[in-house]
């Protein structure tokens, strides 16, 4: 440990990160973004019509986009859906998944109609919620909470499972009881299991609402994209599109920047 | 053997009872009980129309598939042995491989239009980045040293894919194609719902608009069994290949 303390006198970290900022790696990195957005903006005004996105439309119509209430209405109300559907999904999941995970009774009874809705591709349920919820919220909701549940379900039982046995028995010879053993013991070491199906569930969670919309026609982030790029405002549809990859994304890092930080006790195997 | 199966027989009749009950006890616009939607399956069976659309689909769906493969895979060696350009790349893949696709069927829409072509982007798009993801994730964990040793014995380029680049990433491609599989599935019938209505998601939007529930429910279950069957076959061919794995 004592090395990289002597390292890290302010100068050499300060040059350091300078040099990490041109990295060759990096420089790699920003050449190549840059290439592929030259690449598709000749591409298009070479022999696209002019209606379809290219970059310099897009960043135009980022500032006009932005500002637009129509759009800002739209994405809060995806937003809040897909959020809504989540917490639905994650309570849930998280009691069939422990169910699932910590009785074998229970394992045998529902882990093969758990395997087969999660293999049963997602969009297929959309004729069956409209018919049965209109083309309404309704609707939308619950083809989120049918798009992200099975991932929680199958990770939080992998993760039940997984609570070593000596834990248990301490547990045990503890006189703990069922329910404490469950919230005490079971639940932390799921903890990491859960939030890689949460990880999964957030994406397919937000897919789920995409189409709902498109199927639905109800307003939304997906309705708003569907709707521009039917009236040829390909750019501005695009930066909806921008805006649902930067929301996988951001998820993607508040999930692995939790774990890292909440549980850091916790190492994955992938990454030895 | 009836004790450690008993409850998946019993829950598969519990299943199978409750679909018939409630079937039977709500509006038939909502639900239609099992037998009947066996019954409606039958008929559309006997017609042909059935057999027919999902060739239709399987059509669709291979040849998207098949292009995603014959592309993603060697994409993702060449990339493997372009040090500089694979660095550089990554990260976009890695952006395309977390967009939701989905977004982008109204482009292809608008674009392309209905026919046959723009169906088999939509199931390419899908089924391409986890292959070409995968295969790079790969590719990157091949040891330095392996590809140095190789050199050293004056290894061919042709030798060192065949011996060190090809049976050290084929497991990681394998992955790939489970989760292909997986999306694939989705973007046919997303294709079908979203683009022109053919194949067995056309079939399933016909029926839904003619209110023949016992169809809906039918094709649903028909695409769910298909699903179930093309998991398992990915998940034989990830474990085949995942030996291989150092």
């Amino acid at each position: 440990m004592s090395t990289p303390v002597v390292r890290m006198s302010p100068p050499a970290t300060f040059a350091a990160r300078a040099g990490r900022a041109l990295s060759p790696a990096t420089q790699a990195r920003l050449i190549t973004g840059i290439a592929i957005l030259v690449v598709w903006e000749l591409v298009v005004r070479a022999f696209a019509p002019p209606y379809v996105a290219k970059p310099t439309g897009v960043i135009l119509a980022i500032p006009k986009v932005i500002v637009d209430p129509d759009f800002l209405t739209a994405t809060g109300i995806t937003l809040m859906a897909v959020a809504e559907g989540l917490l639905i999904a994650i309570v849930l999941g998280a009691v069939i998944g422990l169910l699932i995970g910590r009785s074998i009774v229970a394992d045998r009874m529902l882990r093969h109609y758990v395997n087969a809705f999660n293999a049963v591709p997602m969009v297929i349920v959309l004729p069956l919620v409209s018919l049965w919820f209109g083309y309404t919220g309704n609707a939308r909701l619950a083809t989120i909470v049918f798009a992200a549940i099975f991932a929680i379900i199958l990770n939080v039982a992998d993760g039940a499972r997984s609570v070593s046995r000596e834990y248990l028995e301490v547990a045990r010879s503890f006189r703990s009881g069922r329910a404490r053993m469950l919230i005490e013991v079971v639940l932390p070491a799921a903890t990491p299991y859960f939030l890689a199906g949460l990880r999964l569930a957030a994406g397919r969670a937000l897919i789920g609402a995409v189409v709902a919309e498109f199927f639905t026609a109800i307003g939304g982030l997906g309705y708003y994209i569907l709707y521009t790029s039917r009236t040829y405002r390909h750019d501005e549809a695009f930066v909806g599109v921008l805006l649902l990859a930067a929301f996988g994304l951001a998820f993607e890092l508040l999930v692995n920047t939790g774990t890292q930080r909440f549980l850091p006790w916790y190492r994955r195997d992938e990454k030895a | 053997m009836m004790k450690r199966h008993g409850p998946f027989w019993l829950s598969l009749i519990v299943g199978i009872a409750l679909w018939e009950i409630v079937g039977r006890s709500v509006s038939p616009a909502f639900m239609v009980p099992l037998s009947e939607t066996l019954g409606r399956l039958w008929e559309l069976g006997r017609s042909g129309e059935l057999w027919a659309q999902f060739l239709n689909s399987a059509l669709l769906f291979s040849t998207g598939f098949l292009i995603a493969l014959a592309v993603g895979m060697p994409a993702g060696l060449l990339l493997a042995r372009m040090r500089i350009i694979r660095i550089g790349l990554e990260p976009y893949i890695m952006l395309l491989y977390a967009t939701p696709m989905v977004a982008l069927i109204p482009f292809i829409l608008s674009l392309m239009g209905f026919g046959f072509a723009p169906k088999v982007l939509v199931v390419f798009l899908f089924a391409v980045f986890p292959i070409l993801y995968n295969t790079v994730e790969g590719a990157r964990s091949i040891k330095p040293e392996l590809i140095e040793v190789a050199r050293s014995f004056r290894s061919s380029e042709w030798a060192l894919w065949r011996e060190v680049m090809l049976p050290y990433t084929l497991p990681f491609t394998m992955t790939g194609v489970r989760q292909a599989i997986g999306r694939g599935l989705v973007g046919m019938v997303a294709a079908e719902f979203f683009l022109s209505a053919t194949g067995l998601g056309g079939l399933i939007m016909t029926a839904s608009q003619n209110f023949d529930t016992g169809a809906v429910f039918g094709i649903i279950l028909i695409i769910g069994l298909i699903g179930v069957a093309l998991t398992r076959a990915g998940q034989a061919i990830e474990n085949r290949f995942a030996r291989w794995r150092v």
